[in-house]
Formats: C-alpha cells, sequence, structure tokens
C-alpha cells in the first residue's frame, strides 16, 4: 500500500519537479555556483615561479590588494560608477517621462528609438565615439571649420570621455525601467493633485517621484554595478588613464598572470556588488524586475 | 493666454531635450555608417577620403568576419533555444512545486543578472582551465546559456503570476493528459512571456564580449573580432558589416512591429 | 497576437537561413588541415598568411596578443595543443624553454634557415636555436612631432620633461616602460633590488602627467592622428608614422635601447606540428619575409629579404634599426614572481 502510495506521489510530483527543474539546477549548479566557489578557493591560494597556481593557504593576495594605491583605484572606479548612474538619472528621467507621457502613437516608436542603436555590437559604438572624439575626429573638424577654435581640443583618454563611454553603455537599462514605472503612473493623480492646488513642482516631488523611485533604483543598480566591470570602455576611451576594477582583473586574468590575485579582486567586487544588492532590496527593490 | 504661451514653451523645450538625447544616442551609429562608405585605406582609417562602395564588396572577400559573424548566429541561436527551453521549463516547475534547494536555486539565479559579467567570465574561465575543457565553441555555448537563462526565467515569471491553475485542472478533468494539457494549456498562455524571454536572450547572445572574451579559444564571434580589429584601427569593412546588421535589425523591427507605422492601429 | 508571433517566427527563419548561408560560403581553403598561429598584433603581414595558405592548402587561423605576458598566460589558461605556432620575444622563449614548454625544431625541415644572418642566431636565450627562429626584432623607440614639439628630445630621460604634460603615447606593456624608466637611470632593464626599484618607481610616476595613452598594439594610430605628439613606441610604428605624417621623427635613445628580436617557435604540445613547420620554413622565405617587413618593417635578420628590399630599405634608419643601436640596447630577462610582484604593483600605481 505505502509502496503504491510512494509510486503514485513520485509520478505525479517527483518525476515532474526533476524534469522541470533538473536542467536548470544543473546548469546552475555547475556554471556558476561551482566557478563562483573556486574562484572565492583561488583567492587564497599562491602561484609558483612558473605562474601556476598553487593551492597553499595564504592571505597575502588580499593583504596586496589592502593596499592605499588598489583603495584609489577601487574609489576611482566608484566615483566613475557614481558619476554615470546620476549622469544616467539625469537624461534618462525626464527623456522617460517625456517619451511614456506622449499621448499618440508616435509612443512605441519613440521607444523602439531607444533601443535600435544597441543592437550593434557594443564595441564598435564606442569605437565610434573614439572617431568622432580624436583630434582629427569630425567635432574637432567641425570646431575648427566654425572659427570656434583654432587648435584641435583634446577630448580622449581622459576620465570624462570613460564616463561619456559608460553612460552611452549603459543609458538603456536606465531608461527602460524608468519608462516601465512612469507608464504605470495614474494620470487622474496628477490631475487630483494639481486641481487640489499643488504647484507642478510639489506634484512631482510628492507624488511623481515616489511612484517612479522603483524604476530609478533598479535603473540605477542596473547601470552603476556593470560600470565596475566594463573595461573595454575605459581601454578604449580612457587610454587605460582611468581604469576601473574590471580592468585590474582583467590585467592579472590577462598580461598580470597571476589569477590568485585576479580572483581575489573579483570576490572584492562580488562583495561590492552584494551591498549595494542588499541596498537595493532594503530600499524596497523588486530582484525579478531586474531580469525583465 | 499666458498658460498656453507657457505650455507651448515647455513642449518646445521637451522636444528640444528629446532631439537631444537621440542625437547623443544616434551619433556613433553615423559615424559607423558614414565610415562604411570611407575610401581611405590607411590606418587607423579615421580621416574621409571620399565616398565608395568598396568595402561592401571587400567584405565578401573577408571571409573571416563574415565567418565570425557566422558563429556568432550560430552560437546565439543555440544558445538561446537551450537556454529557452530550460528556463521554461524551470520556471514552470519552480512554480509549480515545492523542493528542498528551491530558495538555493532562486539566488543563484539573481547572480548572472547583477553580477559584473566579467566576474563570471573568469569564474568559467578558471573552472574550464581546471578541468581542462578545450576552449572554443562548446564553452561559448556553455557560458552564454548560463546567462541567458535567467532572464528566460523572469520573463516567464512574470507571465505565470497572473496565471490561473484551475484551466489546467479543467483540462485534467476533461480527460487531457499532462503532456497534451502542457502542449495546449500551459504553453499558449505563457508564449509571451517565453518569446520575451527568448528575444532578450538572443539579444545578450550577440553583442557579448565580456564573456565571451574569456572562454572564446580560436572561435571568433563577432565581437570578439571587434575587439581585434579595435587594437589596430577598426576598418571599413567592420563597419560595413555593423550597418548591414543595423539594416537588418531595423527591418526585423519593422516587420515584426509593422502595425507601429499603420496609420489606424 | 497570433499572427504577431508568427510573423516573429518568420522573420527569425529567415534572418537564420540567411545567415547560416553566409556562415558555410566561407573558408574556401583547408583542405590540408589548419594551423592555429598565436603572433603580436600588426607584426605579421596578411599577404604572407594568404600567400601560405594558397600554396600549402592548409587554412591558418590567426589570433593577437599585445604583449608576451599575455602569451605567456593564454598558453597557460588554454587546453594544451590549442595553438600551433607562437612568436615570442627573447626573454619569454628563455620562460618557455625552462617550463618545458616549447617543442623542438625539425632543423632538417627548416630549409630556408640560411637565409638569416647568423648574428641573430645562437642567442643567450636558445643556443643552438634548438626551440626558436628569429623572425623580426627592434627596439622600443622614441617618436616626436616636430610641428608639436619645441624641445628637443634624444634620451629617454627627456621624456620625463614636465612640458610634455598630456603628450605622449607609450606602449601598454609594463616591462617596456618600467625598462625605460630604469635606463633613463643609467639602471638596467632587470633590476631586482627591491630599494632600487623604490627609487624607479618614484622616477615612473613622475611620468604619469606625461602619459595620454597607453596602446601597444597601434600607437601609430595616435600619433598619425595628431592625438599624441611624442610616443615611446616599438620602431617600426614610429616608421609607419612617418610615412603617415612627415612631420614625425624617429629618435632613437642615447640611453640605451630597450631591444628585443620575437622568434618562431612551436608550443609543447600542438595538434598540426608538421604544418607548423611548413609554416615557419615559409616565414624564413625572402618573399614572406619581404612581405612582412613591407607591411611592419622592423629589423629583419633575413639577409634574402634585404636584398630584395634593397638600398632603400637597408640605408632607411627608421626601418632597419642601425647596428649600433642594437650594440648599446638591452634585452629584457625574465624576473622571479617577488620581484614581478614588484614590478606590478608600480605598473597598478602608474595607471590608476
Amino acid at each position: 500500500m505505502a509502496g503504491k502510495r510512494s509510486k503514485h506521489e513520485f509520478r505525479a510530483n517527483t518525476l515532474p519537479a526533476l524534469l522541470t527543474v533538473g536542467p536548470v539546477t544543473l546548469v546552475m549548479v555547475l556554471l556558476i555556483a561551482v566557478p563562483l566557489i573556486y574562484v572565492a578557493v583561488m583567492s587564497f591560494c599562491s602561484i609558483d615561479e612558473f605562474y601556476n597556481v598553487t593551492f597553499d593557504f595564504t592571505l597575502e593576495n588580499y593583504v596586496r590588494l589592502a593596499n592605499t594605491d588598489y583603495l584609489k583605484i577601487y574609489a576611482q572606479s566608484l566615483i566613475i560608477a557614481f558619476l554615470t548612474t546620476i549622469i544616467c538619472i539625469l537624461i534618462g528621467y525626464p527623456f522617460s517621462y517625456i517619451i511614456a507621457r506622449t499621448k499618440s502613437r508616435k509612443k512605441r516608436i519613440l521607444y523602439m528609438l531607444v533601443i535600435i542603436p544597441f543592437w550593434t555590437n557594443s564595441l564598435i559604438r564606442i569605437y565610434g565615439w573614439r572617431t568622432f572624439l580624436g583630434s582629427s575626429g569630425l567635432l574637432n573638424a567641425l570646431l575648427i571649420k566654425l572659427k570656434i577654435v583654432s587648435e584641435p581640443i583634446e577630448f580622449l583618454y581622459k576620465q570624462g570621455t570613460t564616463i561619456l563611454g559608460m553612460v552611452y553603455c549603459l543609458i538603456p537599462f536606465m531608461i527602460l525601467p524608468l519608462y516601465t514605472a512612469i507608464e504605470k503612473l495614474d494620470g487622474s493623480l496628477l490631475e487630483a493633485s494639481s486641481d487640489l492646488g499643488a504647484k507642478p513642482v510639489n506634484t512631482f516631488i510628492e507624488v511623481i517621484l515616489p511612484l517612479t523611485s522603483g524604476g530609478i533604483f533598479s535603473g540605477s543598480l542596473m547601470v552603476f554595478i556593470p560600470c565596475l566591470g566594463y573595461f573595454f570602455v575605459s581601454d578604449i576611451l580612457g587610454g587605460g588613464n582611468s581604469d576601473v576594477i574590471g580592468n585590474l582583473i582583467e590585467r592579472q586574468f590577462q598580461s598580470g598572470n597571476n589569477w590568485p590575485l585576479g580572483a581575489a579582486l573579483s570576490i572584492i567586487l562580488i562583495i561590492v556588488t552584494l551591498i549595494l544588492v542588499k541596498i537595493y532590496q532594503k530600499l524596497g527593490g523588486d530582484m525579478d524586475s531586474l531580469g525583465v | 493666454m499666458k498658460r498656453k504661451k507657457k505650455a507651448k514653451r515647455k513642449k518646445g523645450l521637451s522636444f528640444v531635450f528629446c532631439a537631444l538625447v537621440y542625437l547623443f544616442l544616434f551619433l556613433p551609429i553615423s559615424v559607423i555608417v558614414a565610415n562604411s562608405f570611407n575610401a581611405t585605406t590607411t590606418k587607423p582609417y579615421m580621416s574621409w577620403k571620399g565616398f565608395t562602395f568598396d568595402w561592401y564588396i571587400k567584405l565578401w572577400e573577408n571571409s573571416s568576419l563574415v565567418d565570425a559573424f557566422g558563429t556568432t548566429m550560430i552560437i546565439a541561436i543555440v544558445s538561446t533555444l537551450l537556454a529557452t527551453v530550460i528556463g521554461t521549463l524551470g520556471a514552470i516547475g519552480m512554480y509549480r512545486y515545492k523542493f528542498k534547494g528551491k530558495a538555493l536555486i532562486d539566488g543563484l539565479l539573481y547572480i548572472p543578472v547583477v553580477i559584473p559579467e566579467i566576474v563570471l567570465g573568469i569564474s568559467l574561465l578558471t573552472i574550464f582551465a581546471k578541468i581542462n575543457i578545450p576552449r572554443g565553441m562548446l564553452t561559448l555555448i556553455l557560458a552564454h546559456v548560463t546567462f541567458c537563462i535567467p532572464f528566460v526565467i523572469f520573463n516567464v515569471r512574470a507571465r505565470l503570476s497572473g496565471y490561473d491553475n484551475s484551466i489546467e485542472e479543467a483540462s485534467m478533468d476533461l480527460g487531457a493528459n499532462r503532456l497534451v494539457t502542457f502542449f495546449e494549456i500551459t504553453l499558449p498562455v505563457l508564449a509571451p512571456g517565453i518569446l520575451g524571454g527568448a528575444l532578450l536572450a538572443f539579444t545578450l547572445s550577440i553583442d557579448d564580449v565580456i564573456i565571451s572574451y574569456f572562454v572564446y579559444g580560436q572561435t571568433k564571434t563577432y565581437p570578439l573580432k571587434v575587439m581585434e580589429s579595435v587594437k589596430s584601427g577598426v576598418a571599413p569593412d567592420v563597419n560595413a558589416l555593423s550597418t548591414l546588421v543595423l539594416i537588418g535589425t531595423i527591418l526585423f523591427v519593422v516587420l515584426t512591429q509593422g502595425d507601429l507605422f499603420k496609420k489606424n492601429r | 497576437m497570433k499572427k504577431k508571433i508568427i510573423s516573429v517566427v518568420s522573420a527569425g527563419a529567415l534572418l537564420c537561413s540567411m545567415l547560416t548561408g553566409c556562415g558555410s560560403s566561407a573558408g574556401g581553403s583547408g583542405d590540408n588541415g589548419e594551423l592555429n598561429v598565436f603572433v603580436w598584433t600588426e607584426y605579421v603581414s596578411e599577404s604572407a598568411i594568404e600567400a601560405f595558405e594558397k600554396e600549402s592548402g592548409i587554412k591558418v587561423n590567426m589570433s593577437t596578443y599585445s604583449s608576451n605576458e599575455d602569451l605567456l598566460a593564454k598558453l597557460k589558461s588554454e587546453s594544451k595543443g590549442a595553438y600551433d605556432v607562437i612568436l615570442p620575444s627573447d626573454y619569454a622563449v628563455e620562460y618557455l624553454i625552462a617550463q618545458g614548454n616549447l617543442e623542438e625544431l625539425d632543423k632538417d625541415r627548416l630549409t630556408n634557415l640560411v637565409n638569416i644572418d647568423e648574428t641573430y642566431l645562437n642567442e643567450a636565450y636558445d643556443p643552438g636555436n634548438v626551440y626558436t627562429v628569429p623572425y623580426e626584432g627592434g627596439v622600443a623607440c622614441i617618436a616626436v612631432n616636430t610641428s608639436k614639439v619645441d624641445k628637443e628630445i634624444t634620451s629617454y630621460a627627456d621624456l620625463f620633461d614636465p612640458s610634455l604634460e598630456g603628450q605622449i603615447v607609450v606602449l601598454d606593456d609594463y616591462r617596456a616602460v618600467i625598462g625605460m624608466t630604469e635606463r633613463s637611470m643609467g639602471l638596467s632593464m632587470n633590476e631586482t633590488d627591491p630599494a632600487t626599484l623604490a627609487e624607479v618607481e618614484e622616477k615612473l610616476l613622475s611620468l604619469k602627467n606625461n602619459i595620454k595613452l597607453y596602446d601597444s598594439d597601434s600607437p601609430k594610430s595616435a600619433l598619425i592622428s595628431g592625438d599624441c605628439s611624442v610616443g615611446m613606441v616599438w620602431s617600426a610604428e614610429v616608421a609607419l608614422s612617418m610615412e603617415e605624417n612627415p612631420d614625425i621623427k624617429i629618435v632613437y635613445p642615447s640611453d640605451g635601447a630597450y631591444v628585443f628580436l620575437d622568434n618562431w617557435a612551436i608550443p609543447k604540445g600542438a595538434k598540426n606540428y608538421d604544418n607548423a613547420m611548413e609554416f615557419i620554413n615559409f616565414m624564413l622565405s625572402a618573399e614572406a619575409a619581404q612581405m612582412n617587413i613591407s607591411d611592419f618593417p622592423y629589423l629583419c635578420p633575413n639577409t634574402a629579404a634585404l636584398e630584395l628590399m634593397g638600398e632603400e630599405y637597408v640605408n632607411n634608419e627608421a626601418k632597419n634599426v642601425p647596428a649600433e643601436v642594437i650594440e648599446s640596447g638591452e634585452f629584457v630577462s625574465y624576473l622571479d614572481t617577488d620581484t614581478l610582484a614588484i614590478y606590478d604593483d608600480m605598473w597598478t600605481k602608474l595607471k590608476q
């Protein structure tokens, strides 16, 4: 009797559960959990004279990374990410507001126009900026022709150019959640607020902003975190002068040839990410909205 | 009267602002398109030397570039298919069944979404190196499937949250078996979520450069090929291919979202 | 809704068929197998590769790296047999041999080795050329755009002058930049003493304000476009930029240049050893070497190719680096892990 019942239980519940959740579990455990644990272990390893990883426990990698020089780069990286996020909000918010509140059917076209540029390879778009901003680039040629300047202006290879590139790469991640949040706003609520005599500024601060804060938070998270890792942007536009944490990691896995050090850097980056995600959740952010 | 004027000014202002943002978004794209017609033949291919179609013709001779594009497409299609199937099944299973370790899987799913890509890249590199899998097509597909799955799951899950279990029960009550119910009832309801997730996965896969950069071996995808050409100056044939891809995607949008452009919808 | 889905699917199918179409159309040769070649960026001529493919029927997959350290890292991280031919510099050869990571070359098949000038054979890093044969070489020299820079520059030491603020492109290669700093102080490029290196670090960091761009792959781009008016770059990069911009002048540093010689080698476990030997021998031929130095005019040990290039090349001191520059210069050698950690930290500080 009991055997029959458990067989039924197996067919009704265990088997379908296994078939549906099995594959995703396998992938997540083998290709996410195990590699990350391995990286964590590696961050406590050393290297031998030929740069092979040897498994004797050491804290040396972390000691090296606690050095003020590394701390300066983390700070620089966080500043770049912070400025990028702020700029994305300042541009993205009014922009999303305008297109989301457009009444005509032009709205969806306006929305698609935001997405289309991002179907072109991101590297080549960044390189497009380099071509445009260079000393002999189009912008300088234009400025000289218009007699605004006599000598080309040096735009490239500065921290500002890196931030420009980051904003460019990441702004859709700000615009899209904001657009969704603003679109959900109930128009009658805004009318009510203004009917009650609230100034537009007050309506904005007291009604609109709190209702769209979810979009701002998830947008900020999706801009801030990738910014710490986008090494190619600072490579192409920053000329190697404004490294982010991603550059440090990339270097240790390539020319630096010190995987344990790179692993330790990655662990630091993971910790920073986790802290940011925790803050996001504290602010009431919804994790699922990040991936949709 | 005054109010009307003010509203008009406000409208004008927001129009100018939006136009500037679109200019910002499309500026590098126009540089790419313009440079694909640049007659320059000397590195770094930056100064304008006249108009030509040569690079489009040369594109067909530069087999490595076209090859890389083909590779990208194969990887994107295979990874999207795999991620969509695994992700859809997973989303349904996790919605319906209770089991041990569910919270863990749930937590793991967020990792590829929030964690910087470079961390995912190096963690896969270290593990592939450890178990000594030759880097190439296989490792690229494994990596792409991994970071695509969560996006499929979240999209399907969003659809599931409004899903009414009773229609499935009704179907089973009427004598349909589990499989028939799945294909006839469950799947059609979830279709928009699945499709949305698959499109997102496809988009992420074709543009991925950071994760691929660490696991590609000899199999170069189109973004990696671009990365290599960025080193020594992007030749206009790369621009030409990008322009073609851009035209392709715009056509794709017009075809699929055709009703957008019709007067009466 | 349904209609929408169908149109998406059909458009997708269209796209796929279009793409698989172009995927299969490419890649004609390859009847005699493949060859995975891993070389420096901007260093081996495409036309030489094509000529080899045509002659041998072997399909060449070329990948590129930007520094010896990149090469060594890739060799370590990839599975064995990922690459068939590599092009390491002197000190990297020393390291690879010490690690037992190179295959011996079958000398009998290198019929074109006679083309190589004997002065470049039998180097200290590979006595008897058991594992490697030389390709091209050169120095890390200085490029000056005379229309923009008034100051006379004759040495590495001059690059530290504060008047050059924000004008220099340097190699994104820590051995080259730190080595250059050491030479400017009259030290060896292979210093290991921590106290001395602390002084080097101080000097190195004083260069920070002068550096505008780090680029190993194609620093000539920034020189030609005018983004940078001074460069500490590989010699052929200067030679090539001089052809585009006549204001650019080459300067061999009086404090003794960073000298390198790159060599063909086959990594241990290469899957296509025979093809690799055929490739290396082809690259030693006068014709291939001529194509290579035409595109990338470095110091060329291939005397037969130099004959083909004629007087003009041999007497062009930007291309054919003068013998005394090589003699007064220094090779980099491999450093122990502790010293390299110091170098790496210095580099990180410079680049922050």
